[in-house]
């Protein structure tokens, strides 16, 4: 048997549970809410074939700047904030908490344990935190004497750097950066991540580096740094699907309802609100398809260019 | 694969064997073959009560399995959003629970998907006929799709304006009776014009819009309308007027003062009442429900200026008057809301469910039902249920509940209107009085409520001809 | 000489400012926690009266008997752990294959099912919900605890997708030269990539465990029965849109928040030993 054969038939039969899943599991639903997308459907009764006047409706939408559009752009400026600060702050607080340190342990248990908290307490923790009149953190802005935030409760479309002037009172941040605050917090599951990842990097790596007297930002920079990329961009990625299918929290926040006047609507919720309770289907499965195109084209442009940056 | 697709031939034959399936309950009941087996017939119950509320509604379960053999209810609570899912998804796999609570204006939409059963196919004639002359008219339109009765309301949601009466008495203001008093109240103690503000005398919420406008002589909604179109009425010029008063607070002190402050009433940081927290409000928009709070803060000695550190000082008093008519306005008017019980239409014990939701709601047992209205602070659906020593017992312990109850009772609480879109109406006018208030721009409370009408009457025509 | 002293000096400072640095970002992050754990220690009327002051006054140690009585609390941890134990197990078998086969193996056909692999996690579970659950039911798994375990035995892309980022940074010439030697790819997977992978598939096993613990929508969309129901659920019987009791919430998240604890220092303990074979054999 030759070396391909072989490769051939031990990657079949690896991947093989998981494609047995996606068969099962996966495919099935997915065809389902492609069919829904051309039918008008109220989830109680029969799908009604429609062809594409859902997607016309969406295509209407988008054009005259629509609520599926304002969720659109909700969506995009809350997945941007929330990955660019994820990937900094993981790395970088995972590379911290790397240093041999007294308490390490106790200071990596502290930083990972709000993603264990319930999103239900840890909603109602940060809208106390958060709260625009006696908040802790805008609290602490004051007495910084720096301007106080209209979190969770501001409406700018874009909190800054768009209102940064001109906003009355310095009130630059509005109700999308509470819900990226909170979304940071929660970085727990991706710091175990970053720590295991810093874990892998051989050590005589590093001991080369010390032999020609790299300084720690300089071992950062050109050991640690490099070997992470494959992590980084798996972060990347996950965290773009993600913060796009964000539920919970916004869902917590808002009130349900992407308060105050849309400004937390994102796309994940508006399509909740569309399918369950206008029971309208067939036009949240449309979304869902369009989001699809949308994400799925992002993600092979983030693929491609990774190539670039990733180390292999 | 598919065997999962098709839940069932062709909805004509659907419904006829449902039909016949009701047929066959009406005949047998559900009660067990024979007599000697004595084993209950089980009640699958499906509820969203949490909190301090649902020891209350575990004990009505108990007593009422206690009170027959015949029936067992088992309860499964849930919140709401998940009780709508799992609903949605037992009804396509063809087991629904045989009843369901819910606070949320869904009837009139599951109605209309033809799964729920009407009252009529559980309750006899005479049964029927007594219901409704029992229940309030609120109680009567929350339950109501397309004249018939889908629901039983178990207890309603009513609001009105909490005042801080000291606070009102420091500025020599009186208790607001009618509009202009309550812009007089938010200007004195607020006067607008400044950078910071630390308390309010008042705010509007535009999500309230629903009772404002109900208050100043509009309605959402109109029965009568022969086209489907003009149905929807959120662009009542009388509703435009609402919003134009409530905006105005928004001109006065700004927008982003305005979203700030009623960060205090959203769903989860409601857990605190903000009348009580640091006096943020002189007077505030809320539900019964915040009575409990008082009557906390009453008895630990809390409240307004204790909490402060000064200790000497005597608490604030508080009182509840009902939403206050602008001239010519309609009195003791509101947007109401509550608990219904609905009877998904597969389900197998559809009797069973009948007699707990008459022992939940009172019909016939109206002790109870008081008991368990004053245990939890709700407002009972009947006067009948009012009248009982236990619940004339609350009134007493709580004089201020007797204002949520004689607005309970009026002719001018109206629900979100009974129709197909109904949540769906119900956040496009929210979210077109948020536009108003909370955004900086040009958007005229006029052109938002005919925007959100529109949106909404186009909705209605697809979804009431799409058969 | 000079210059080495130099450089010395220069580390111990940046050294300084790394410990400074790290202490100031677990408070940033702490203070949340602290606060979950005073509140969780007030008395109902404190958090309605002064919601915004820190110290419980009195303390209220009630709340935390009253939190675990509130629910069958045993039931609920063993149905938990269930969970648990049975979805890690199920992720560590069927991902760690798949992830394998789409890092180090080359067959036809890779390049396209890891694609549909990514594509798999990009539509919304709202619109996939429906028919999935019925899936289920058809499969006899409804009402039951296998209807969440039994999926997890047949792959999930997130961990696929980052243990398969893990084995790509496995040095190529360690598994060419056991290929070499002869070894079959699942021998090469037990003997080489593994242990060197340990790291990796203790974060996947704590991350899957953490993400069971925490499950709430799922099992009670599958379950039926509350004999069957985790402790997620129990949590939300202090919720309700009018009357939350914040005072127990609080001190049930804080209960539910401490085993995980444990199960961190567990897992902490396999990074830390994979550094060091990573470092012996690299």
């Amino acid at each position: 048997m030759s070396l391909k054969r072989q490769e051939l038939i031990a990657g079949l039969t690896m991947t093989g549970p998981w494609v047995l899943g996606l068969l099962t599991l996966t495919l099935y639903p997915f065809a389902a809410s492609l069919w829904w997308s051309f039918c008008e459907y109220d989830l109680l009764g029969q799908p009604r074939w429609v062809g594409g006047s859902n997607y016309a409706r969406l295509a209407r939408d988008i054009s005259t700047g629509g609520q599926f559009w304002q969720a659109l752009g909700n969506t995009a400026y809350y997945a941007v904030a929330s990955v660019l600060l994820s990937v900094l702050v993981g790395v970088s607080l995972a590379t911290l908490l790397s240093q041999t340190i007294r308490g390490r342990t106790l200071m990596r248990t502290l930083c990972f344990l709000p993603a264990v908290v319930p999103t239900v307490a840890a909603a109602v923790l940060w809208m106390w935190l958060l709260d625009p009149q006696a908040g802790l953190v805008n609290k602490a802005l004051t007495t910084l004497e720096l301007p106080a935030q209209n979190w969770f409760r501001g409406t700018s479309a874009a909190a800054w750097p768009t209102s940064w002037p001109t906003d009355a009172g310095g009130r630059v941040f509005g109700s999308k950066d509470g819900l990226v605050l909170m979304s940071v917090w929660g970085i727990g599951n991706l710091l175990v991540i970053y720590l295991a990842a810093i874990g892998d990097v051989p050590r005589a790596l590093y001991e080369a580096a010390e032999i020609d007297g790299a300084s720690p930002w300089r071992k950062f920079l050109h050991v640690t740094l490099p070997m992470l990329t494959p992590v980084i961009f798996f972060n990347v990625v996950m965290g773009l699907i993600q913060s796009v299918q964000a539920f919970t929290d916004v869902y917590l926040v808002s009130d349900g309802q992407g308060d105050p006047a849309g400004a937390t609507m994102t796309v994940s919720l508006y399509l909740f609100l569309t399918a369950f309770k206008d029971l309208d289907m067939g036009y949240a499965s449309a979304m869902a398809w369009l989001l699809f195109v949308i994400v799925a084209m992002a993600t092979w442009w983030l693929f491609r260019t990774s190539r670039k940056w990733v180390h292999q | 694969m598919s065997t999962v697709e098709p839940r069932s031939p062709k909805p004509e034959a659907r419904g006829r064997l449902a039909l016949l399936f009701t047929l066959s309950l009406l005949l047998f009941g559900c009660q067990p073959v024979s007599e000697t087996a004595s084993q209950p017939e089980e009640v699958i119950f499906w509820h969203f009560w949490g909190g301090e509320d649902r020891p209350i509604v575990e004990q009505i379960v108990v007593d009422f399995n206690a009170s027959q053999q015949q029936y067992r209810v088992r309860a499964i609570a849930m919140p709401g959003n998940n009780l709508d899912l799992k609903f949605f998804l037992s009804v396509a796999g063809g087991d629904p629970p045989d009843l369901l609570n819910h606070d949320e204006p869904v009837i009139a939409d599951w109605a209309h998907r033809d799964v729920l059963l009407p009252l009529g196919e559980m309750a006899t004639p005479e049964e029927l006929d007594r219901l409704n002359d029992w229940l309030f008219p609120a109680a009567k339109q929350l339950g109501s799709y397309d004249g018939k009765l889908y629901a039983l309301a178990n207890g309603l949601d009513i609001r009105a304006l909490y005042c801080n009466q000291t606070m009102l008495e420091e500025h020599s203001l009186p208790l607001p009776r009618t509009i202009a008093d309550l812009d007089r109240i938010a200007e004195t103690i607020a006067p607008p014009g400044q950078q910071e503000y630390q308390r309010m005398g008042f705010l509007p919420n535009p999500d309230r819009l629903w009772a404002w406008g109900v208050v100043f002589g509009g309605t959402f909604w109109n029965p009568a309308a022969s086209e489907t179109r003009s149905m929807i009425t959120a662009d009542d010029p009388k509703n435009v007027a609402a919003l134009e008063w409530m905006a105005g607070y928004s001109q006065r002190y700004g927008p982003s003062v305005v979203s700030s402050f009623r960060s205090g009433e959203q769903a989860l940081t409601g857990t605190s009442f903000l009348m009580l927290a640091d006096r943020r409000y002189a007077v505030m928009m809320d539900g019964q429900w915040r009575l409990r709070d008082l009557a906390a803060a009453r008895d630990t000695g809390a409240g307004g200026l204790a909490v402060q550190g000064e200790e000497d000082t005597p608490q604030d008093k508080f009182t509840v008057v009902p939403l206050p008519p602008p001239p010519g306005g309609v009195k003791n008017a509101g947007w109401v809301n509550g608990n219904s019980f609905i009877v998904p239409k597969n389900s197998k014990c559809p009797q069973g469910a009948w007699e707990f939701m008459k022992f939940w709601s009172g019909l016939d047992n109206e002790a109870r039902a008081a008991q368990a209205c004053a245990d939890g602070g709700w407002i009972p659906v009947s006067h009948e249920v009012v009248n009982q020593p236990a619940y004339q017992q609350a009134l007493r312990d709580e004089p201020l509940l007797n204002v949520f109850v004689e607005l309970a009772s009026s002719e001018n609480q109206h629900p979100t209107p009974p129709l197909p879109v109904a949540a769906y109406y119900l956040q496009q006018v929210k979210r077109a009085a948020q536009n108003v208030m909370f955004r900086e721009g040009t958007a005229t409370p006029e052109a938002v409520l005919h925007g959100a009408a529109e949106r909404v009457r186009l909705r209605l025509e697809e979804v009431l001809h799409e058969e | 000489m000079k210059s080495n002293a130099m450089n010395d000096n220069h580390e111990t400072s940046s050294n300084i400012a790394g410990k400074v640095l790290v202490v100031l970002a677990t408070a940033l992050f702490a203070i949340p926690l602290v606060w979950m754990v005073l509140t969780s220690l007030k008395t109902p009327e404190q958090i309605a009266n002064a919601p915004y002051s820190w110290w419980p006054s009195p303390l209220r140690w009630e709340n935390y008997r009253e939190a675990v009585s509130a629910m069958p609390f045993l039931r609920y941890l063993v149905n938990t752990l269930v969970l648990c134990l049975g979805s890690v197990a199920g992720t560590l078998f069927s991902c760690t294959l798949a992830a394998y086969a789409f890092a180090r193996l080359r067959f036809p056909g890779r390049n396209l099912l890891f694609a549909v692999l990514i594509a798999t996690m990009l539509l919304p579970w709202q619109v996939t919900m429906a028919p999935r659950f019925l899936l289920i039911r058809e499969l006899g798994l409804y009402d039951s605890l296998g209807a969440l375990i039994a999926p997890t035995f047949l792959g999930n892309a997130f961990y696929i997708f980052l243990l398969r980022q893990f084995f790509l940074t496995i040095p190529q010439d360690m598994i060419e030269a056991a290929r070499m030697d002869g070894a079959s790819e699942l021998g090469i997977l037990w003997r080489i990539a593994l242990p060197l992978a340990r790291p990796a598939l203790a974060t996947v096993a704590l991350l899957q465990f953490v993400a069971a613990w925490n499950n709430y929508g799922g099992p009670l969309l599958y379950l039926n029965d509350p004999q069957h129901f985790p402790l997620a659920y129990g949590l939300e019987r202090f919720v309700s849109s009018h009357s939350t009791q914040t005072h127990l919430l609080m001190a049930a998240a804080v209960l539910f928040t401490l085993p995980i604890v444990a199960a961190f220092f567990l897992a902490q303990r396999l990074f830390l030993r994979g550094i060091a074979t990573t470092g012996l054999k690299g």
